[in-house]
């Protein structure tokens, strides 16, 4: 399978404040992300999410390593010939109506003139804002401006999606649409790479995952192999006198549990093995992560 | 060269839809009718007065607008964040730039245009049509507003609007008082001052050699090789700035 994006090593090192001290804000990502995947990007507030796509979409420049999308070196403008970018906390051009804005992003993707109007007015009720084209965007919500975004990413149809936090900020309806779309583009063959901190989103759509805390990479692939495959614990429920009673133990404790339970006079209703949530694998790794999180600031110094 | 077009279209339109702009060309259009007034209290060639107020007016107009536009012409792509969807495109930076720049010469354009059907109105109305003398000094006043837009442009690419904008004064006052430069560069006796003063002289504008409203007032032939002189400078020169714009934008991170 070919990829879509990948990263070697690749590493930022901001300078701020008046010293201009460093501050690390990526450290050597390697980072395969196959295409049509729909591929998560999961970690705390200021992992380095943020950072990783403002390099690829060539908004920064990387202190380090190198990056590909489709084979093409980035920043380099062919890099992001077949990409739709939608940033986080989108701002637009608040003068120009919905209508106006996906025809400036059409034009800016050489779309042709002929059925630029119907893809426009398609995507715009794809989105659910069909009737407010001719609405400037001065005068639309948080969630309509977030669905404007996302109209403009599918304009010129791209073959890889990069969505950062696409779901920050939305209602639940909202929250779902944007949760369809990126199933859809998923399922048309489309590569949809995208961060988040919510990670139910990421469980739910995901075939692909990889996780980053305090700039570094903490892992990456296929949620199960994420998780690992072991079971962390077992939850049996018993009944006895007509009341259930629930026992969560861990797996090598099982058999005893069930001799016990039932030399009382107790009759099991269902064991169901649990696996670590990515939850807990995350705020795992956040808690390994300390030491290096306390040594990001003056990386260099 | 369509998203080059698309930005400037783009910047165009923004620029024609804020109120600020709409506020000072209403402020222009009254500074021309009040020029009138200048007939009413001067002695002598009271014509060539109106003219040379509306015409100073025109010009003042002008560079207050290419420098309001001008200085947060990229400061404000990366302050709203609309530069992330724009510089994610397919594009070079520098289509990106020279695509602002272009709507922004266009703005200043149609607003000229604007300023002189005005002139031919008001001052018109009174004095018949104008010399052709008058529509060659605007169109002079044009070339200037090119390279000054540069420099506000190459301002903006690294800098806030309210620096950019204390840059974009001193080139213009700078820009008005080089011929001066110049002669005190020529006089003064210390070697020192005069290298300074020959070498700022070289490399910044010289707004002045487009100003030829005297000219144009008094109806005094200006010879095509001066005009042709002026042309090729302005163009040159803002070649020159904007291409010093593109490689500071390009190593721009937007944060």
């Amino acid at each position: 399978m070919s990829t879509a994006i990948r990263t070697e090593k690749l590493g930022k090192i901001y300078r701020t404040g008046f010293f201009l001290r460093p501050y690390e804000g990526l450290a050597d990502l390697d980072l395969e992300v196959p295409e049509g995947t729909a591929f998560g990007f999961v970690g705390p507030n200021g992992a380095g999410k943020t950072t990783t796509i403002k390099i690829l979409m060539g908004l920064q420049s990387a202190t380090s390593g190198r990056a590909w999308i489709h084979g093409q070196p980035v920043p380099a403008p062919a890099s992001r010939r077949r990409v739709g970018f939608l940033p986080e906390r989108p701002y637009f051009y608040d003068h120009l109506t919905a209508y106006e804005f996906m025809d400036f992003y059409a034009s800016l993707s050489d779309l042709p003139s002929a059925g630029r109007d119907a893809r426009i007015r398609a995507l715009l009720a794809r989105v659910e804002l069909d009737r407010f084209a001719r609405v400037p965007l001065n005068q639309f919500s948080k969630g309509m401006l977030q669905r404007a975004g996302l109209a403009q990413v599918l304009i010129a149809d791209p073959d890889l999606l990069v969505l950062d936090e696409p779901m920050s900020g939305l209602d639940p309806m909202g929250r779902v649409l944007v949760r369809d779309i990126i199933i859809d583009e998923r399922r048309r063959g489309k590569t949809v790479f995208f961060s988040s901190h919510i990670l139910s989103d990421i469980e739910s759509i995901c075939d692909r995952v990889a996780m980053i805390v305090a700039g570094r990479l903490r892992g990456q692939g296929t949620i199960p192999e994420l998780l690992g495959q072991t079971v962390n614990e077992v939850e049996c429920v018993f009944q006895q006198g007509g009341q259930r009673i629930p026992q969560v133990v861990p797996p090598d404790g099982v058999d005893a549990l069930i001799r016990r339970m039932q030399a009382e006079g107790a009759a099991v209703i269902s064991v169901h093995p649990r696996q670590k949530t990515l939850e807990q694998v995350l705020m795992s790794e956040v808690e390994r992560a300390k030491p290096v999180q306390a040594a990001r600031l003056g990386v260099l110094a | 060269m369509n998203r080059v077009r698309a930005i400037a279209l783009n910047t165009f339109r923004e620029a024609i839809r804020d109120r600020v702009l709409h506020s000072i060309l209403f402020f222009a259009a009254i500074l021309l009718f009040l020029s009138l007034a200048m007939q009413e209290i001067t002695i002598g060639d009271a014509d060539q007065v109106v003219r040379g107020v509306a015409l100073g007016g025109i010009s003042l107009i002008a560079s207050l607008i290419a420098i309001f536009l001008g200085v947060g012409l990229v400061y404000k792509e990366i302050d709203r964040k609309t530069i992330y969807t724009l510089a994610a495109r397919p594009i070079p930076r520098w289509m990106l730039l020279c695509g602002k720049y272009l709507g922004l010469w266009l703005t200043l354009l149609v607003e000229l245009l604007f300023l002189t059907a005005m002139y031919v109105l008001i001052v018109g109305s009174q004095q018949g049509f104008p010399e052709p003398a008058i529509f060659l000094s605007i169109a002079m006043l044009m070339l200037e507003m090119t390279l000054l837009t540069a420099w506000c442009t190459l301002f903006s690419s690294f800098t806030t609007p309210t620096t950019a904008t204390a840059f974009s004064l001193c080139i213009y006052v700078i820009g008005h008082f080089a011929d001066d430069l110049y002669l005190f560069g020529k006089e003064t006796e210390d070697p020192g001052v005069q290298a300074l003063l020959l070498g700022l002289y070289r490399v910044l504008p010289n707004l002045s050699i487009f100003n030829i409203r005297a000219e144009a007032i008094h109806n005094i032939p200006i010879p095509a090789s001066e005009i042709g002189y002026a042309a090729a400078y302005g163009l040159c020169y803002s070649a020159a700035v904007l291409a010093f714009a593109v490689v500071l934008f390009e190593r721009r991170d937007f944060k």
